[in-house]
């Protein structure tokens, strides 16, 4: 079977489902406000600006792991929609491919204008505090934000697939991002630079910090994100739909 | 045309048998009636033809090749495994056409067989709001979709009203004069017999009858038939005169037991005698059935003796 109808098939599912549209724009709508409120906020001084004019990233991320689950938990909610999609398509590893192509696909397209709006409006709303952040950097925190949101996506959707669940799969990651990384993480050294979101996070400083650049940090969030997917490809070929 | 093939089929869950070295073949060209009490392992064989559970062992296959590696297996089997496959917030239009994709097929065959299936008014309603009558026939557009040479459903009349049970009878016999594949499961005797040409019975995983329906009857059920007439006195003395001893029911109508529509028929003509009522007694069909799965149980529930 051709690639190219598969992917319009997992393409046209996206796009005909309400709740994982509103989804994407909920990733739209908040990274953006957040990125702009957060440069309002003068407690700091001494942030990293382009930090700060992507720092909705942080939340709207959140919504980018619940769009790259409930895109997948679709096929097991109620009566598992995924047998009815693997008669149609019995290759399974190309029907994850193609699922997880378009998941890649509609997310990096949101996330490209998301985080191009989102650093327009933080950079405004900072002013003169972002004055030393050169081109470069800011065409990096767009595309690096936009791989960064895509690779969450696809991060959750290869947990949904390993879980064949969307509640599972948010009940794990929502906690982690929230408690362990932000709260927990700062205790536990350099290991926690290597976490998959934080890795990634490293590509909106303006003046990495840690164990990682800004590529390579993005780079490990690659692999995480790798290592989900075929986790729930493993488990989508094994066992029975 | 192809036909459905298992060889030797067992599939275990844990420790329970689903399937239990189970062998049969569906040919082109006839309605097969796939029949078993639940839990019989009629859902599971036919998952396992589609290729998405993994056999524990033996094989099942269309024209002697896995599902998996069908080229374009949309237009070469249609299946109904679950009503409830579609996402309640997608349209009956849309889901088809996401199905449809895959394959290349044209928005314009998602109208037919919408219009094919009466759900042409309902299309573009969110399935969520959909009957469990209109689910199924949404179901089964999604079997037809891609004019498949080989019909599975699994128990397609659950939550059809009566008109859509006599819409399904005429639509598999449609599909069976084509020269098509038709596999259709039930729990139902009777309601098997309305429309299967043949009968493959399972009890426990295990193959109980391969058989044709007038083979299954005509070995199996003691023939009856029921009668209902104006002149009680003049049928009862009709049928004594042709050696036939009729029983009376309260409610007035008759069962002549050994007996046979044709023979009855043609004797009340002779004899002049006004039918109301002439039938087979189809619940003696049921009971035959009931007795083949039932003794399987019991056979199966005894204690082994080495």
């Amino acid at each position: 079977m051709p690639f190219a109808p598969v992917f319009r098939s997992e393409w046209l599912k996206i796009r005909t489902v309400r709740s994982l549209l509103a989804t994407l724009f909920v990733l739209f709508a908040v990274t953006t406000a957040f990125s702009a409120l957060a440069g309002l906020d003068p407690e700091d001084p001494g942030a990293d600006p382009l930090f700060t004019a992507l720092s909705g990233t942080t939340l709207g991320q959140i919504a980018a792991l619940t769009f790259g689950s409930l895109a997948v938990s679709a096929e097991y909610r109620e009566s598992a929609a995924v047998r009815l999609s693997l008669t149609a398509v019995p290759r399974r590893g190309l029907w994850f491919a193609a699922k997880a192509a378009a998941i890649a696909s509609v997310v990096l397209a949101v996330a490209l204008v998301t985080c191009l709006a989102a650093q327009l409006a933080g950079l405004a709303v900072l002013g003169a505090a972002a004055d030393g952040l050169t081109t470069a950097d800011q065409v990096r925190g767009v595309l690096g934000g936009a791989v960064y949101l895509t690779l969450m996506a696809l991060f959750a959707a290869g947990l949904a697939t390993l879980l064949r669940s969307g509640v599972a799969t948010l009940s794990v990651l929502i906690p982690f991002i929230l408690i362990v990384s932000f709260v927990v993480g700062d205790a536990l050294g350099a290991v926690v630079d290597f976490l998959p979101d934080r890795a990634g996070q490293t590509v909106l400083r303006g003046e990495p910090d840690g164990t990682l650049g800004p590529w390579t940090g993005l780079a490990v969030t690659a692999c995480w994100t790798a290592a989900a997917l075929l986790a729930g490809a493993w488990r989508l070929r094994r066992r029975d739909a | 045309m192809t036909s459905i093939d298992v060889r030797d089929l067992t599939k275990e869950y844990g420790t329970a048998r689903a399937v239990d070295h189970l062998t049969f073949t569906v040919p082109p060209g006839r309605v097969t009636g796939f029949l078993g009490p639940n839990g019989a392992g009629k859902s599971t064989t036919m998952r396992l033809v589609l290729g998405l559970d993994h056999p524990t062992s033996g094989s099942a296959g269309l024209g002697g090749r896995p599902y998996a590696s069908l080229r374009d297996p949309l237009r070469r089997v249609g299946a109904l495994l679950d009503a409830g496959a579609a996402h309640g917030s997608r349209t009956g239009r849309d889901h088809l056409r996401v199905l449809a994709a895959t394959h290349r097929i044209p928005d314009r065959r998602v109208d037919e067989v919408l219009e094919e299936t009466g759900l042409g008014p309902a299309a573009r309603r969110r399935a969520r709001t959909y009957s469990l009558g209109m689910r199924q026939r949404l179901g089964i557009a999604a079997a037809l979709l891609g004019d498949p040479e080989v019909v599975m459903l699994d128990e397609p009349s659950n939550g059809l009203d009566p008109e859509g049970i006599v819409w399904i009878r005429g639509l598999l016999r449609r599909l069976a004069d084509d020269g098509r594949t038709v596999l259709v499961s039930s729990h139902l005797m009777t309601e098997t017999a309305a429309f299967a040409d043949h009968l493959v019975i399972l009890g426990r995983g295990r193959l109980l009858a391969d058989t044709s329906v007038r083979e299954f009857i005509d070995a199996r059920v003691r023939p009856a038939v029921r009668v209902r007439t104006s002149d009680p006195d003049a049928l009862e003395n009709a049928l004594a005169r042709h050696g036939h001893r009729a029983v009376r029911h309260p409610d007035g109508h008759w069962s002549v037991p050994d007996a046979r529509v044709d023979d009855i028929g043609r004797l009340a003509s002779a004899e002049g005698v006004p039918l109301l009522e002439l039938a087979a007694d189809e619940g003696t069909l049921e009971q035959a059935y009931l007795d083949l799965t039932a003794a399987d149980t019991e056979f199966a529930a005894q204690p082994q003796e080495a």
